[in-house]
């Protein structure tokens, strides 16, 4: 492992890991894709090449100058050892500066959390949805050493199979999910949305998971699963 | 001692007998008696019988995905596993002209690096290199310190290029394939010549992208000796078992092939693909395990796509609106494939007709099966022109479809479909409206079918323990239909219990030989398998009770209310006649049975739509369905799959469509920000039917034809609202006001 410099251990000394700083550690590796548009060809992924990589890599240098430190003269490049809250345990996980949450869940941690989906990294899809601090997020907008001190759900952190929330029991019964893929997502987007106002109406429940793919079409049974579980909280229901 | 499975003797006339049972009555799980025969095998059970099929059931893996526990290939993680990424060509054709192989395997972290093109690439996004790293963020560092330069070589990715005196050859062969022909010309055109009413217009459907949200890829799982899993998110679990094998080198039967979960395929996946063989490869070579999954931009560039199409129809009709003649010219655009078109008249009855189709080639990726391959490239060309030559020749246009229509089932359905989207109260049925209100109201209609047979190949087994519990496998794969839920619900039916008490294996190539899932197989290959091998395992367990309780094996029931025999008042409770068993339980293994599946699904749909013609925007109000599918085996997952087709038809109609720039070879939406799938504000109020006139009691599979008239009946909706005509997919409003004149 590569001696990381801006290793924080604790809450102690919080280093602010800010996007731009991020770039310079990074050399944007994974953030090209982000704010390169995809006209320019870099997308996030390993598919930038020649005539494409050289324009993603253009647009992240100009961001990226001087490489390498922050304005304390920190190397952020490496590995770091960070602890994050996530489903209510605190969790030790060795990260890179640039490794996004959504990474971070399915990559680094032990036993990995797999049921936030990795679809389209770059915001797109809403398959990785998660809460922090109880508000709905793409994870792989997330730096993972940018959440240390939130508190992270996942939708692991919702139900268990056993033990199912109200609106997963909701998504069962009404048939929300075929394949499946999406429905982590649409899940944890739709639980903030019926925890800020369990009578949500349908439109509100369809904003709150406008952002979210579905390529089954699965999107009329969300809808009734959603409001089915709205009835079910407001009466008190778990 | 291990019972062996016995064949139920076939019976003349089985009785009928009552009994008590319970049915879910509006929701509500009543009590009734009902009246029920023994049947014998190979046939299902009288519709009003059934206890758990035909209801409406949840998913038995239900709780594993609501709750993220259900693990896909992309999920899978195993000691030792390194993470491979491609790079892809950037350009449709290009000279490899400089790849740093040294600086990649430098970077820390990367474990491996395999050149799979060397010399010229062919088409844009063919894999050029891979890398395998320890980490998923080396492995894209590696990539790029490859430093990959491409000399740009002249390419073709349009139809007017391709087709240009001298362009740039696609492969070997000319770029315009052979003509593929059907009917009589001369008779078709003399028909037309004769018509009383005719038409004639070009109609284009874009590229369309599966755009499943898990992409294409693998995990290989070898680790040197002898053998080796794959898991694979495919549409067929022992197809690339095989494959697999092969590319590492071990026999055949030492490669074990599974996926538990699929993240969508719909007609993409199937085999080991280019990625698959690549990451083989490196596992071999490493003697580590692979996971190698294709990004997004990568499943949008060499996944395979719906393959488009531009056709020139011409049609006539007599005064009457019978059609007399169709003269279809198509071109199919399927990238290095040659695409795929179904025949014209597509459902209805044309009189003399002719076609002519070519496939015109490009350095593109090529098409794969796409739901209903051929299909809504057809129904567009199809639907659109009868409904221009209704309007010409001042007909209804419902009226024009049940007169034209190939198959009487459609007909049925046109009524109760036209009856459910307010048909005869809406005032545009003979003459589209004018865009003379900021919301112009419009309707259309579309009609398909699909074979739906299963595969005679499948075969499934059943378990039952002395502990009572009851595994039903097969290796066939769900690939969200609920492959799962049917088989523990058919056992469940069989044997009298709860969905809950039947285990269902599947996904697995070592489990009795199962299907592809591709053209809505599946079911109708699955479910008679798992039927035949019930009522396989029934006889077996009757003719052991009858050794040891001393009766006829004949006269054994299972039901929900436990074992009964006729020359026995007490019932046997489940649980206790499974406790009779030997130690090692008693197993059945079924066939494939013609007489349990039907062939030939046929589907209606109409869509109301809103159409503002200041700013072009289009928003669909009510989509309409009624759709045979023979016997349900469960009404909740078939309604939600054949609404997912509607919304994948949506999304064909008004937003998906490969965009490129074909002067610098790139793709411009090759990403969920600018290839547009439906979203949650854009769902209709969806009126989704089974039509139940449909009493043939066989399995069918129902996946296709949902997806095929709903774009059609769309446009159709879009000019019956306010006169635009939009004969290019996807109607993006800069084409409506185009039609409108209000654009130049």
């Amino acid at each position: 492992m590569a001696d990381g410099t801006a290793r924080t251990d604790g809450a102690a000394e919080p280093v602010d890991l800010s996007r731009r700083v991020f770039l310079r550690g990074a050399g944007g590796a994974a953030a090209g894709g982000v704010l390169a548009p995809a006209l320019l060809g870099a997308a996030a992924g390993g598919c930038a090449a020649g005539a494409t990589a050289g324009a993603g890599a253009a647009t992240s240098a100009a961001l990226a100058a001087p490489p390498g430190a922050d304005p304390a003269g920190r190397e952020l490049v490496g590995e770091v050892e960070i602890e994050l809250a996530i489903n209510g345990t605190r969790q030790k996980l060795v990260v890179e500066p640039r490794t996004t949450l959504l990474d971070a869940l399915r990559t680094r941690l032990e036993p990995p959390l797999t049921g936030t989906k990795s679809v389209c990294e770059r915001g797109n899809c809403g398959a990785c949805t998660v809460l922090v601090d109880g508000e709905p997020r793409y994870a792989c907008l997330q730096l993972a050493c940018d959440l240390r001190g939130r508190a992270i759900t996942t939708v692991e952190g919702l139900g268990s199979p056993e033990k199912l929330s109200v609106l997963q029991q909701e998504f069962v019964a009404q048939d929300g999910s075929m394949c499946g893929f999406c429905t982590p997502g649409f899940v944890v987007a739709i639980t903030a949305c019926l925890q800020r106002d369990p009578r949500a109406s349908e439109q509100e429940i369809r904003r709150a998971c406008a952002g979210n793919l579905c390529r089954c079409g699965t999107h009329p049974q969300v809808f009734a699963a959603a409001l089915a579980a709205g009835r079910r909280l407001a009466e008190g229901q778990r | 001692m291990k019972l062996e499975p016995r064949a139920v003797p076939l019976q003349d006339a089985p009785p009928k007998r009552k009994v008590k049972t319970t049915q879910v009555v509006n929701g509500i799980e009543t009590e009734v008696e009902i009246e029920v025969e023994d049947v014998p095998a190979g046939q299902w059970p009288p519709r009003a019988s059934l206890r758990v099929l035909n209801h409406d059931i949840p998913r038995v893996d239900g709780p594993v995905k609501v709750s993220g526990a259900a693990r896909y290939t992309h999920d899978v993680r195993v000691p030792g596993m390194v993470w491979a990424r491609l790079l892809l060509s950037p350009l449709p054709r290009a000279r490899v002209a400089a790849l740093d192989l040294e600086a990649a395997r430098a970077v820390p972290g990367v474990v491996h690096v395999l050149v799979v093109e060397r010399e010229e690439t062919g088409w844009l996004g063919q894999p050029v290199a891979v890398v395998a790293a320890e980490t998923l963020e080396a492995a894209g560092d590696g990539l790029r310190a490859l430093a990959a330069r491409f000399e740009p070589l002249p390419w073709v990715v349009d139809h007017a290029a391709a087709v240009r005196e001298g362009a740039p050859a696609v492969g070997r062969g000319a770029n315009v394939g052979r003509p593929e022909t059907d009917g009589d010309e001369a008779r078709a055109r003399a028909a037309l010549s004769a018509s009383a009413t005719r038409v004639r217009a070009t109609y284009t459907v874009p590229v369309q992208h599966h755009a499943s949200l898990e992409t294409h890829g693998v995990v290989v799982d070898y680790r040197g000796g002898e053998d080796a899993v794959v898991y694979c998110s495919t549409q067929y679990a022992q197809g690339f078992a095989a494959e697999a094998a092969k590319e590492l080198g071990l026999k055949a039967g030492n490669v074990r092939g599974v996926v538990e979960h699929m993240g969508g395929g719909f007609g993409s996946k199937f085999g080991l693909d280019a990625q698959g063989l690549y990451a083989c490869r490196i596992a071999k070579e490493l003697k580590r395990p692979v996971h190698l999954m294709l990004d997004r931009r990568a499943e949008f560039l060499m996944s395979g796509n719906r393959s488009g199409t531009s056709m020139t129809i011409e049609a006539g009709c007599d005064a009457q609106g019978s059609l007399t003649g169709l003269v279809a010219e198509a071109w199919k655009h399927g990238g290095l494939g040659r695409g795929s078109l179904s025949g014209l008249p597509y459902c209805y009855k044309a009189g003399a007709h002719f076609r002519d189709v070519r496939s015109v080639r490009m350095h593109l990726d090529a098409s794969r099966a796409m739901r209903a391959p051929g299909h809504p490239q057809a129904s567009f060309g199809m639907e659109s022109i009868l409904d221009e030559l209704a309007y010409a020749a001042g007909l209804d246009l419902v009226e024009i479809r049940r007169r034209n229509a190939a198959h009487p089932a459609w007909v049925r359905q046109l009524d109760r479909v036209a009856r459910e989207i307010g048909w005869d109260q809406h005032p545009h049925r003979t003459q589209p409206g004018k865009p003379d209100r900021e919301e112009c109201i419009g309707i259309g209609f579309g009609i398909s079918n699909w074979g739906s047979g299963g595969s005679s190949d499948c075969e499934a087994e059943v378990r039952i323990e002395k502990d009572g519990s009851v595994v039903v496998a097969c290796a066939a794969q769900d690939l969200g239909t609920g492959t799962r839920m049917y088989m523990a619900a058919i056992a469940a039916e069989e044997f009298g219990l709860p969905v809950a008490a039947v285990t269902a294996r599947l996904g697995d190539s070592r489990l009795p030989t199962g299907v592809a899932s591709g053209g809505s197989v599946t079911t109708p290959s699955v479910a008679p398998a798992v039927k035949d091998a019930c009522t396989r395992a029934r006889g077996a367990f009757a003719a052991h009770l009858a050794q040891v309780l001393g009766r006829s094996a004949e006269g054994f029931r299972f039901g929900p209310d436990g074992v009964r025999h006729d020359g026995m008042t007490e019932r046997l409770a489940w649980s206790k006649a499974c406790g009779t068993l030997p130690a090692e339980g008693l197993s059945a293994r079924g066939k494939w049975q013609e007489s349990l599946q039907t062939r030939g699904v046929r589907c209606t749909q109409a869509a109301q739509v809103a159409v503002d013609p200041g700013t072009g925007r289009v928003r669909v109000l009510h989509m309409v369905c009624l759709q045979e599918v023979g016997l349900a085996l469960n009404r909740l997952a078939v309604k939600s799959q054949i609404q997912g087709g509607m919304i994948q038809a949506l999304g064909y109609a008004l937003g998906e469509g490969r965009q490129l720039d074909s002067a610098l070879g790139l793709q411009l939406n090759a990403s969920f920000e600018e290839y547009k799938i439906p979203h949650a504000l854009e769902i209709p109020r969806m009126t989704t039917l089974i039509d139940d006139d449909d009493t043939r009691n066989g399995v069918a599979g129902v996946g296709e034809p949902p997806a095929i008239p709903g774009a059609s009946a769309i446009a159709n909706a879009v000019h019956n609202a306010c006169g635009a005509r939009v004969r290019e997919l996807p109607i993006t409003p800069d084409k409506v006001l185009l039609a409108l004149g209000k654009v130049v």
